[in-house]
């Protein structure tokens, strides 16, 4: 069941079109990624979903309702995590989490937030005390304290250190393990292909790809090698062999599947000996230059 | 509805500035309390309309563009609550640190320093009522208008000097030119100061400065609504 629906959404800022017919579909239980460069219409289209924006055409569906005309009960069954947001300087975080509880019909235990999301001995503290991963953690507990049915988290893990994002990672997949669908938009390839089930692509207003991570990178595959003695023929119409280029002594060959055994062996049958062999895999990275035309960041 | 009221009210007591629009005028009283004859009619109204100025001028406008500034307005917004509850109750809370403030300021110049008290609650209730409202409006449109917190703030400040000196809280009226306090009766707080003048001189309010008070109360939070920005 798809439980966010958008059908060409369009919004416009004066004469700059920020989204120029935006469509797509959460399943239930899913991690959906939203992945761009900034300024590409991402935060908007997740603003409109949310109810905090509307849209200036197009129609979008949250759990069967109007984020706009049924704004109160699609809000007591999403969970937000917005970008740069703070909260008051003095307030604790269980005073935080316990207000927000309050906001909510059928909220979740905060008590248990607090531990799953390891601030329980930070439970006292201030806000302006707590550390960036801290405050990104009381975040993201705030967004769950509701019990919804989807969590929107908007750029979770930028100011992290690697080693705080490793961890958030892990916690949004108990995220999605606890049955609750999460919508990602993040401009971090490596956080959309570790965590994310489908991602759409976004660039200049519009979805320009939607697939799973291992779809948007395709199943290709790069060798490259060095020859070192005799002359290598033939390569290109071995199975699963999809290019061939050549220079110098340096051969690159691309290819889907087991085509680097079939190369290999190939190689080995007509006694061409190779050095610096190298296999890389095609990234989300390279997709998404070649769907876009731009490199990232 | 009731817990955020509750944490507003315990944040509220956490910010130092909450002591401060507390202590200021009542030091103020103090001070220059020392000095005056039993049945004073100048220092009290004088201290109220500090208190009420300090509180509108730079507790509301800094507290609700931090807010906005921070996201939490809009943060707001995507929950079932609205953002609207939060305001209600910031100035809900507000008002009273200002009822507070005055209290504090009566009962301490009515007992210790002996000085007089209005002897008609009604009408002095009435320009309370007006003077705070026309004030606070000030700080409502100031908070409307801030780009944030730190601004406000600024603006606060550099908005009430001159209107206290206008209304004559820094120097007393009849060292002042008459072309000065004439202008004051113009603004809210000289207003509010100058009908509190008249109450605690035994007289009742002139209603031309209740007039202008009502004026300002309704046409500067109208104005305020207009530009007020949730985020």
């Amino acid at each position: 069941m798809a439980v966010i629906e958008v059908t060409d959404l369009r919004k416009r800022y004066a004469d700059l079109t920020v989204l120029d017919g935006v469509s797509f579909s959460v399943e239930e239980g899913e991690i959906f990624g939203i992945l761009g460069p900034n300024g590409t219409g991402k935060t908007t289209t997740v603003e409109c979903v949310e109810g905090l924006r509307r849209p200036d055409g197009g129609s979008i569906r949250v759990l069967g309702l109007d984020p706009v005309e049924d704004a109160r009960r699609v809000r007591e069954q999403i969970g937000v995590q917005l970008q740069q947001t703070q909260l008051p300087e003095n307030i604790k975080v269980w005073e935080a989490l316990d207000l927000y509880a309050s906001f909510y019909a059928a909220p979740r235990d905060w008590r248990e937030l607090l531990e799953e999301w390891g601030l329980a001995d930070k439970r006292n503290a201030r806000f302006g005390k707590l550390s960036g991963g801290q405050k990104q953690r009381l975040f993201i507990a705030l967004a769950l304290v509701g019990n919804p049915r989807v969590a929107f988290l908007d750029e979770l893990t930028t100011g992290l250190d690697p080693q705080a994002r490793r961890a958030t990672w892990e916690l949004i997949k108990q995220v999605r393990a606890g049955g609750v669908t999460v919508v990602l938009v993040s401009h971090f390839m490596d956080e959309v292909e570790e965590l994310c089930d489908r991602v759409a692509v976004f660039n200049r207003g519009r979805v320009v790809a939607i697939d799973t991570p291992a779809g948007l990178a395709g199943g290709e595959h790069r060798m490259r090698f060095t020859v070192m003695t005799g002359e290598m023929t033939g390569v290109e119409g071995l199975p699963g062999v999809t290019g061939v280029s050549r220079e110098g002594n340096r051969m690159v060959v691309t290819g889907t599947g087991d085509f680097a055994t079939a190369v290999t062996a190939h190689l080995a049958r007509h006694q061409v000996l190779v050095s610096d062999l190298r296999i890389d895999k095609r990234t989300l990275e390279d997709a998404f230059t070649a769907l876009t035309g731009r490199s990232f960041d | 509805m009731m817990k955020l009221a509750f944490v507003e009210t315990k944040l509220l007591t956490r910010e130092p500035g909450a002591l401060f629009s507390l202590l200021i005028p009542l030091f103020i009283l103090v001070v220059f309390g020392s000095s005056i004859e039993p049945g004073d009619t100048v220092l009290l109204p004088m201290a109220l309309a500090i208190a009420v100025g300090l509180v509108a001028l730079y507790m509301l406008p800094t507290t609700l563009a931090t807010y906005r500034e921070r996201g939490i307005l809009r943060r707001l917004s995507v929950t079932p609550v609205r953002p609207g509850n939060l305001l209600a109750v910031q100035l809900l809370l507000l008002l009273v640190l200002a009822l507070a403030a005055c209290g504090l300021l009566l009962a301490v110049a009515g007992t210790v320093l002996g000085a007089r008290l209005p002897a008609g609650g009604l009408p002095a209730a009435l320009v309370f009522i007006l003077g705070t409202a026309s004030m606070f409006a000030v700080g409502l449109l100031i908070a409307a208008l801030a780009p944030n917190g730190r601004s406000a703030n600024g603006i606060g400040v550099l908005l009430y000097f001159p209107m206290a000196y206008l209304a004559g809280l820094m120097q007393p009226v009849h060292l002042m030119p008459d072309m000065l306090i004439r202008i004051g009766e113009f603004t809210p707080l000289g207003a509010f100061a100058q009908s509190m003048r008249e109450v605690w001189a035994g007289g009742a309010p002139s209603p031309l400065l209740l007039g202008v008070m009502a004026a300002y109360a309704l046409a500067v939070s109208l104005a305020a609504a207009k530009f007020f920005r949730w985020e």
